[in-house]
């Protein structure tokens, strides 16, 4: 039996300027419809990647389709599955309990307002006082990293940063890599040492 | 000293991250700041060109909680608070409110002219393909808004070949300053005027067409609709954001009446046709009206880098030989390298041309020029990077990705809107005849020069 390891992206701090580009291309690259100006724009921004900017360092995190995914162990209503080699949010099934929230280690997930076709998507029964009447309350749907499932070409904040600080993980080539790198730098020297 | 009407263009600290790429696209190095820390503007050197407002990708997140909401920052840039699009760290103070007032007063007529860069690319904010070309819908839009005349700067562009080709004829011919320069960038004036105010007389004594359409339309629009210049009130609708500080400036008044009175960008006009409630797409196509709506294809070229130049040359030329041009489509102007040379053969006379686009290039040739080395007779210069199709005001691509395809398309929607019309020399729209006939009398003449031409001041800045 062979091991498919899930692929992530993974920012270079060192190359990440903190912009947001990837933010905004994420949160186009999930819309339905093709977008190009920000005229079109009629619903939040709404990435599935986060920049964070800290004293020291800044870079997007976003989920690393865990093999053992906490979030998916930990789903009441089973809505976080593996679908190919990636960890996929069924949106239409999320509750919205937040508990995937908390049990992701990294902070990749993120509670966001649910929209269709530019609309926000209320829930069915529960409301809520607002100026003495009874408001719908707008869903809320748990949202990460699909690695852009649907998208040809791939990720899309890979393809628009400006720094090409983001990389696609294929986990094995970089261990492989990483490998044949170590074995051409040190092994000559330790085959001198042991000669 | 800060000039208040300088200060239009800003970065909003709470939301700027401080990734400088607006400092990279900053043509006089206006912005600054650590990287990693919300940056400024040194509104002295601002040209007020936008491209920052382009390049900005930082955004206010619905994740993330701010000092100030979101509707307290939309009334702080005069944006409407229904608007539903995200906003951006770097932004331009808008002039909605005025215009809207302006709309509601039953005491104003209100003229509107729009630029030729805006028809070739405000469908795009209505979900229409990068550079679909609109300017039918666009007249239509104007009109349901509530303009009582819907006007042109296209008008005004012809009217500013006559009396800029006339100049440099003259400069030419009877041994004036030369190189001369365009004036109809303003980003580009207030450049000359603040880095090289030894070079302000090589700028032509031209208004930009901006300004001439807005001293046309509280004089001889005035004249035309029987309305008293003090009832008018003059809006353009413009693809630049330093076109409000343009037509706030002191020289930009003609008896007391400053020619334009507030300036919308695309952006802007597109917030008010979203705000009426307006379906730009399925709007029916209509004209401009006449007199001064009335354009030649050459007119509406001042939106490309090069169109100026090439407007220029199909009047210079037919005015310098007599002759017709043999062929209308000046190649060699077009492009989008960053300075493109030529010589045009009229006759006898050989006119040496530079087209500059992107203000960083002009350096290199505007210090050849103190140096006593410059062999041309006329230059171009637009500001931004591929002419006003690329400014500030134009709406603005998510994605770096797709600037280019967007400026290609509303390049090309340029070209095409030019072939399409009748006229495609500016001495030949009937209009541009009727008002010389009428009213200006000839170019460069004494009325003209009151109303279409001005002086350029050096600046309290100075490198």
């Amino acid at each position: 039996m062979s091991i498919h390891l899930n692929s992530f992206v993974l920012a270079d701090p060192k190359k990440c300027i903190g912009c947001k580009v990837c933010e905004v291309a994420c949160a186009v690259a999930h819309r339905s419809e093709e977008i190009k100006t920000v005229g079109n724009m009629d619903i939040p921004v709404m990435p599935k990647l986060y920049l964070v900017k800290t004293a020291d360092v800044t870079m997007p995190i976003q989920c690393r389709h865990c093999e053992d995914a906490p979030c998916a162990n930990i789903c009441p209503v089973f809505a976080i599955t593996q679908i190919d080699n990636k960890i996929i949010i069924n949106e239409e099934s999320c509750i919205g309990c937040k508990t995937c929230m908390i049990a992701c280690p990294f902070g990749a997930i993120e509670l966001a307002p649910a929209f269709k076709d530019g609309k926000p998507v209320f829930q069915s029964l529960l409301t809520f006082d607002s100026e003495e009447e009874l408001s719908s309350k707008q869903a809320a749907v748990a949202s990460k990293c699909d690695l852009c499932n649907d998208r040809l070409n791939g990720p899309a904040c890979i393809e628009a940063c400006p720094r090409q600080a983001l990389t696609y993980v294929n986990v094995k080539k970089e261990k492989q890599r990483r490998c044949t790198e170590t074995a051409s730098k040190t092994g000559a020297n330790i085959k001198n040492l042991i000669v | 000293m800060v000039d208040k009407d300088t200060d239009i263009i800003k970065i909003d600290a709470e939301l700027c991250t401080g990734c400088r790429r607006c400092a990279e696209v900053c043509p006089v190095d206006a912005i600054e700041g650590k990287q990693g820390t919300p940056q400024f503007i040194n509104v002295e050197k601002c040209v007020m060109c936008g491209q920052c407002i382009q390049i900005c990708s930082a955004y206010a997140s619905i994740f993330e909680e701010y000092r100030t909401s979101r509707e307290d920052k939309l009334r702080e840039r005069n944006m409407p608070v229904t608007l539903e699009e995200p906003i951006f760290a770097a932004y331009n103070i808008g002039d909605l409110p005025k215009v809207k007032e302006a709309l509601t007063n039953t005491e104003a007529f209100t003229m509107v002219q729009c630029a030729p860069a805006v028809r070739v690319a405000i469908a795009e904010e209505f979900g229409m393909p990068l550079g679909s070309l609109a300017p039918g819908k666009l007249a239509a839009a104007l009109r349901q808004l509530g303009f009582n005349r819907i006007y042109d700067t296209n008008f005004a562009a012809d009217l500013t070949i006559m009396e800029e080709g006339s100049e440099l004829v003259q400069r030419i011919t009877e041994g004036g300053l030369l190189p001369m320069f365009t004036s109809c960038c303003p980003a580009w004036v207030k450049f000359v005027e603040q880095e090289y105010p030894e070079l302000i007389p090589h700028l032509s004594s031209c208004k930009s067409p901006q300004q001439m359409a807005g001293t046309m339309f509280k004089t001889y629009g005035a004249q035309a609709d029987g309305v008293e210049p003090d009832n008018i009130y003059s809006v353009a609708i413009m693809p630049c954001t330093c076109k409000k500080f343009e037509s706030q400036r002191p020289e930009m008044n003609t008896d007391g009446y400053q020619n334009v009175d507030a300036v919308l960008t695309t952006r802007e006009l597109a917030y008010l046709i979203k705000e009426a409630g307006i379906d730009f797409s399925s709007l029916p196509e209509e004209d401009f009206d006449k007199p001064l709506g009335m354009y030649s294809g050459a007119g509406h070229l001042f939106c490309a880098t090069g169109g100026v130049m090439e407007a220029a040359i199909r009047t210079a030329y037919e005015l310098i030989t007599n002759e017709p041009i043999p062929n209308v489509n000046i190649q060699y102007v077009r492009g989008s390298q960053g300075v493109r040379r030529g010589v045009v053969h009229a006759g006898d006379v050989k006119v040496k041309t530079v087209v500059v686009s992107g203000l960083k290039n002009v350096v290199p040739i505007l210090e050849e020029i103190k140096k006593g080395n410059a062999d041309f007779h006329f230059m171009e210069v637009m500001t931004c990077p591929v002419g006003c199709v690329s400014g500030g005001g134009q709406p603005k691509v998510l994605l770096p990705k797709d600037t280019e395809i967007a400026y290609k398309n509303r390049i090309s929607s340029t070209y095409r809107h030019d072939e399409e019309q009748t006229y495609r020399k500016s001495h030949e729209n009937p209009e541009i005849k009727a008002i010389y006939k009428n009213f200006l009398g000839e170019p460069l003449g004494h009325k003209s020069h009151h109303l279409l031409h001005t002086e350029y001041k050096q600046r309290g800045y100075c490198k």
